[in-house]
């Protein structure tokens, strides 16, 4: 399924995460830098959430 | 007259005990967590400053909340699968822990099928609260919801799962049940409900994204209690008329509800989340017992034999070529998908093990990230891509160096990246680059992780997932469990055998 990390669109499978999506999106590293994932609506998500498609994390 | 005086009051009390609660004002309390995985201990998340969690301390801050109004504690799924905690008595100790806090309902989550339906219908007999789920057939014991009398109120809970349960689980797992739309369940259950029920609540393991959807499409439901997305919800959010909470993730935060009735419409709402660390109020003796209990039995399990070898097992020098250790994973990677080949990231293995007994620590330590098995149809190009980047580092070692099953090819490391891999023999034939061939890894790799690109390019050529008859079905991904990890298939192949002595077979040859 599509998903999208900071607007860019990556794929994953089901039952993958978050932390799967800012791996494809090659963006994992930067929480190690102290940024965390949020959803569309300004939540922070866990890094074991669920996806769905067309989910939009941003990094901040 | 005394006695007709007496009389007359206490028909007017009865009559005012007796009435029906939309005539009167009532106040109820929600106490919600959800995505326990049995994060029993407190912990320390990446990147995170402390420590936090704890469900003994969690358990204490119930037990203060409870005192100070007429409560419901909620679990919003995956309760009894996740951290070893857990998962090494297949949820026994979640559904202890939350006996022991008087929990009032859960609902079902999709991690609650990975040890199997045999293991989870154990599970729900030993819960002495209700297992829900709505939109779940062919499970026994479970109910669509529950009606709790609270404070005079009648609220209902109704339990949804998400209905991808199937993609996210062995297919073994979910073998004859049958998973619809949460929407159209709950739709079913508010007829059901009517007038029977002064408050509904949906406990919802949909995530975050469809709780939003199913307030929007469902009217009559007053609270959606939610999980699955991990979603740190700091204040409630209202679609129309429903109040929507989720509570993050491993008993980091405590989800606190309140709710203020009149004529049996809310009136007035206050959410928030309470942190969740050590030191953050008093414990509850019995919980922490339980937590300390079930710690050390993890202890004693992780230090118990669970195989031996006759040769030391090299987990040193996987970055820079082929090891027994990285060939054995490899081999039982492939055994455990029936794919033709199995490639993994030298990195997935952190160090070796000595000749002789083998503890079910060392396994741990050998494969200590959480990682899965998947298989993917891929072409022989796209396997030989995957090849080339796994020895592109060379002469350094890196992470993404492969160590595989089912194949054999010559590195020429004194050839540029990209043209190093020569002569690759699948099942001891040619590669053919358009032929199809199933290909075993992990997670890591098929998301992208050391750069890998070939898993993720195979995949995007096969999109379209659908299910038949509760199985994932797609072109290219022929194999998908997230529910079991790596390191626990490799503990179950040592404990078959009563010893190993692998041998590296000359699968990745250094020439020139």
């Amino acid at each position: 399924m599509k998903v999208y990390v900071n607007r860019q669109p990556v794929e994953v499978l089901p039952g993958m995460t978050v932390r799967h999506a800012l791996l494809a999106a090659n963006l994992l590293d930067s929480l190690a830098e102290g940024k965390k994932p949020y959803d569309e609506w300004g939540h922070e998500v866990g890094l074991d959430g669920a996806l769905t498609p067309e989910m939009k994390i941003h990094l901040k | 007259m005394n006695r007709l005086r007496l009389f007359f009051w206490c028909l007017l009390l009865i009559l005012w005990l007796a009435a029906p609660v939309q005539a009167g004002e009532a106040a109820l309390r929600l106490l919600h967590i959800n995505d326990f995985h049995g994060f029993a201990e407190p912990y320390q998340p990446l990147a995170a400053p402390e420590l936090l969690g704890g469900m003994a301390a969690l358990a204490g801050t119930v037990d203060r909340l409870r005192a100070e109004r007429p409560t419901l504690l909620l679990a919003a799924g995956d309760m009894i699968q996740g951290n070893n905690w857990a998962n090494l008595f297949q949820g026994k100790s979640s559904i202890e822990l939350m006996n022991a806090m008087g929990f009032d309902a859960m609902v079902l989550g999709n991690h609650e099928f990975d040890f199997g339906q045999q293991v989870l219908t154990e599970r729900i007999k030993e819960a002495r609260f209700p297992v829900l789920g709505a939109n779940v057939r062919g499970l026994g014991l479970i109910k669509p919801y529950v009606i709790k009398k609270v404070n005079g109120l009648r609220v209902a809970i109704i339990g949804v799962v998400t209905a991808d349960t199937p993609t996210h689980t062995s297919p073994k797992n979910v073998a004859g049940l049958k998973f619809s739309p949460p929407a159209e369940a709950v739709a079913n259950c508010l007829k059901e409900l009517k007038g029977k029920a002064d408050l509904v609540v949906v406990l919802s393991h949909i995530g975050y994204q469809e709780d939003r959807a199913l307030a929007a499409q469902v009217p009559g439901i007053d609270v959606i209690v939610g999980g699955h997305s991990h979603t740190k919800v700091t204040t409630p959010e209202r679609i129309n008329q429903t109040v929507i909470v989720q509570a993050w993730e491993h008993g980091k935060v405590l989800g606190v509800l309140d709710l203020d009735l009149k004529d049996g419409k809310i009136v007035k709402y206050s959410g928030r989340l309470v942190e969740i660390k050590p030191g953050s109020g008093p414990v509850d003796a019995k919980v922490l017992e339980i937590v300390a209990r079930y710690s050390q039995q993890v202890n004693a399990l992780l230090d118990r034999p669970v195989g031996k070898t006759e040769v030391d097992l090299n987990g040193e020098q996987v970055r820079l070529r082929e090891t027994n250790l990285g060939d054995l994973v490899a081999d039982i990677m492939r055994r455990a998908t029936g794919a033709d080949v199995a490639l993994l990231n030298g990195g997935t293995i952190r160090t070796s093990i000595r000749r002789g007994e083998i503890k079910a620590k060392d396994i741990y330590t050998v494969l200590p990230f959480d990682n899965y098995l998947v298989a993917i149809r891929m072409t022989g190009r796209q396997l030989k891509q995957a090849l080339e980047h796994g020895v592109s580092g060379l002469p350094e070692g890196s992470g993404r160096f492969p160590q595989v099953s089912g194949l054999s090819f010559n590195c020429s490391r004194g050839a540029p990246p990209g043209s190093r891999v020569r002569e690759v023999l699948v099942g001891g034939q040619p590669l053919q680059p358009g032929k199809v061939y199933v290909v075993a890894t992990h997670d890591f790799l098929a998301a992208g992780g050391d750069g890998y690109r070939s898993f993720g390019e195979a995949l995007k050529a096969g999109t379209g997932f659908r299910l038949l008859g509760g199985a994932l079905t797609s072109k290219n991904l022929v194999y998908n469990n997230p529910g079991v990890w790596l390191r626990d298939l490799v503990i179950d192949y040592l404990k078959s055998r009563p010893a190993i002595s692998p041998a590296t077979e000359g699968r990745i040859k250094e020439v020139g």
